[in-house]
């Protein structure tokens, strides 16, 4: 028992007693009893009332009385409340800089629920995406952001990529949005504003484009009037050589310019389009044909397993042929092969180059698409490579959500394989994929 | 009324129906504001190609206000809403109608701005026509906003903004009818700006519709053709 408790129940009983003491003293033990009992009993009614006024006014020193259980009770509720309030104020400054931290970001954050609900959001996002913090709890976030994109995306339920949205707040705006899942079934939505980076792309692609348009015409007039000169037969023997050059040397420019403007084409014209049906078989067929009228080359098969055709644009996935093809013959010996196939998947089709030539070092694979990467710089240029041709396969490929898989080891052969989703891909009769390989052309 | 409201029903299928039904006719205006940014975007740039794909696009506007006006239909009949329940199907069933009008009036200047594309540009590129359109796409916006959030006082403000969309309106046609005096042989292109403006104007005014109706929508109160906003 503890010592307050003991300390209590003797002066209680001894109170009692006391009183019953001088009551039998008097004459009647049971009215002393009382009295006692009476004196006790009003005594906890004041000490109680007090504490129930402590209890309202918050001031537990201030009713503090006497001394004995009730005071110390006094002094433990003074004591938790002054502790409850002390970590109060160490919370609410927490809170206040998280919020404040926050506030800082200067990307757009804004919590949701498992049902799109707007649960936080921070500065940033209350001014990207004109919300509010206090009016807009509760509220769906599609029901703000109505961009059917947007609306798609959320419901496609695969946040792992962003999407980029029309601001809704501003002209010409653009922000990217991003879906975190986090903590069991709630979500975080990122928003960032890309207006500039957008911009900054814009200028870039018009500036490319712009750019070789203005090279074009007068390599046009230089190559019309060396392509004269070489022709004539009356120039000066020592300046044949030097012309025959000039002109290779414009042919090559004129080469990078019409490159570079396909690029740009490429890359202005992205997710608008008409997508027609591309016969691959068909396709890798003539490639093969118009190969065979090349003369000291490696050898040359097609691996055709699927009649399969793909949604896109015909001349894009043949330039994508070609680039990949006039790249394998490049790099590879007269005594190689290079080898085009085309089969279905069970969960994609794939096209592929394979060559048997020199290879790629593992470091140089991730930056061949760069435009004029050169694994080699210091090799010459002359092999008519211009360093456009896999940025263009790139590009073309982005446009048909396929992706280009490079595997390649130094000295014994490289493979490109274009990942094309099933969803693109055609299969009109019931594709036996057992079909026997047949080497077509 | 706050949008907790619409969950404050005993059948829990009810609120549901309801938020869901919410939910769609927001949806509907993000994709009537996404053709009237196309559109506009199209005049502006002289896209002959998205031009002719908002008119295309205008289709699903219309399958998403039939899909909604069957929805209310099923709810009234199923549910026999009353009160501020009924209100917001009214609102919804007027509002649909709005929507779909706007999307219609974004497949015309699509349209416009295909042929638009295929004439002689002006040197400022229509720029009167995209300060028009970024108004009423905003007015638009802030309507959609205002139904989302139930919010009785953007409502009144977009009502004033409407006239403002009028005067502009009349500027360009004055001007339109200056140039048309000018030079005879630009009448063609500057009567297809003409009606792109006409149709912008248009678009204003049914985002207007749609204020009034949020104001119905929580306030009971039938506001439309009374133009004493200021008193009340």
């Amino acid at each position: 028992m503890p010592e307050s408790w003991r300390r209590f129940i003797v002066g209680t009983l001894l109170l009692l007693a006391g009183g019953t003491l001088i009551g039998w003293y008097y004459g009647s033990a049971t009215w002393g009893l009382l009295a006692a009992s009476l004196l006790a009993l009003s005594w906890h009614i004041r000490q109680l009332l007090a504490f129930e006024r402590a209890l309202r006014t918050g001031d537990f020193e201030a009713f503090r009385y006497g001394d004995g259980i009730w005071s110390q009770i006094f002094a433990r509720v003074s004591f938790f409340k002054q502790r409850s309030r002390k970590h109060k104020t160490r919370y609410r400054q927490l809170l206040r800089e998280v919020r404040e931290s926050t506030n800082a970001m200067p990307d757009g954050g804004i919590v949701l629920n498992a049902d799109f609900e707007i649960v936080l959001c921070n500065q940033a996002a209350q001014e990207l995406l004109n919300v509010q913090q206090r009016r807009d709890r509760g509220q769906r976030i599609d029901n703000m952001l109505r961009d059917p994109h947007f609306v798609a995306y959320l419901k496609s339920g695969v946040p792992q990529t962003g999407i980029e949205i029309p601001s809704p707040r501003t002209s010409g705006g653009w922000l990217l949005c991003r879906l975190v899942p986090y903590g069991g079934n709630q979500q975080l939505l990122l928003i960032r504003d890309i207006t500039e980076r957008k911009r900054m792309a814009t200028i870039r692609r018009e500036f490319v484009a712009n750019a070789s348009h203005e090279l074009r015409s007068p390599l046009t007039v230089i190559s019309g009037y060396l392509d004269t000169l070489a022709e004539d037969p009356e120039i000066p023997a020592d300046w044949r050589s030097p012309v025959l050059q000039m002109r290779s040397q414009a042919a090559r420019m004129n080469k990078i310019v019409a490159e570079l403007l396909e690029l740009s084409r490429l890359e202005a014209q992205l997710g608008d389009r008409s997508d027609q049906e591309v016969d691959v078989a068909a396709l890798l067929a003539s490639a093969k044909k118009a190969y065979a009228y090349r003369g000291d080359a490696p050898q040359l098969t097609v691996q055709c397993e699927t009649p399969a055709r793909i949604m896109g644009n015909a001349a894009e996935i043949e330039s994508v042929v070609n680039n990949l093809l006039a790249n394998a013959v490049r790099h590879t010996a007269a005594s190689g092969t290079v080898s085009l196939s085309w089969r279905v998947r069970a969960d994609r089709a794939e096209l592929a180059v394979t060559d048997t030539g020199e290879g790629i070092a593992d470091e140089h694979i991730p930056r061949l698409t760069e435009r004029f990467f050169r694994v080699d710089s210091g090799r010459s240029r002359d092999d008519g490579g211009i360093g456009l041709g896999l940025a263009i396969v790139k590009h073309a490929l982005e446009r048909h959500d396929a992706e280009l898989q490079i595997q390649s080891r130094l000295g014994e052969g490289s493979s490109f394989v274009c990942k094309f989703p099933l969803a693109r891909v055609l299969v009109d009769a019931p594709v036996d994929i057992s079909v026997r390989p047949t080497p077509a052309g | 009324m706050q949008p907790t409201d619409l969950t404050d029903h005993i059948s829990k299928r009810f609120n549901k129906d309801l938020e869901g039904l919410r939910n769609k006719v927001l949806a509907m205006g993000g994709l009537v504001e996404t053709q009237l940014s196309d559109s506009i975007e199209a005049v502006v740039s002289g896209d002959s190609a998205l031009g002719l794909r908002v008119a295309k696009d205008d289709y699903k506007v219309n399958k998403l206000e039939v899909s909604i006006d069957e929805e209310c239909g099923r709810i009234l009949a199923t549910r026999a809403p009353a009160a501020g329940d009924l209100r917001l199907i009214v609102a919804i069933i007027k509002t649909i109608t709005d929507l779909e009008r706007i999307g219609d009036e974004a497949e015309k200047i699509g349209y416009l701005a295909s042929k638009l594309a295929g004439m002689d540009r002006p040197a400022d590129s229509y720029r009167e026509l995209k300060n028009l359109g970024d108004h009423v796409l905003h007015m638009l916006r802030d309507a959609m906003n205002a139904f989302a959030r139930l919010d009785v006082e953007a409502s009144k403000l977009i009502l004033i903004e409407d006239e403002r969309v009028d005067e502009e309106y009349d500027a360009i046609t004055r001007q339109c009818i200056t140039f048309m005096m000018e030079d005879p042989h630009s009448v063609k292109r500057v009567m297809n700006v003409t009606w792109a403006a006409r149709a912008l104007e248009r678009i204003g005014d049914h985002a207007k519709n749609i204020c009034e109706y949020v104001i119905y929508m929580v306030e009971g109160r039938d506001i439309r053709h009374t133009h004493n906003l200021d008193k009340q």
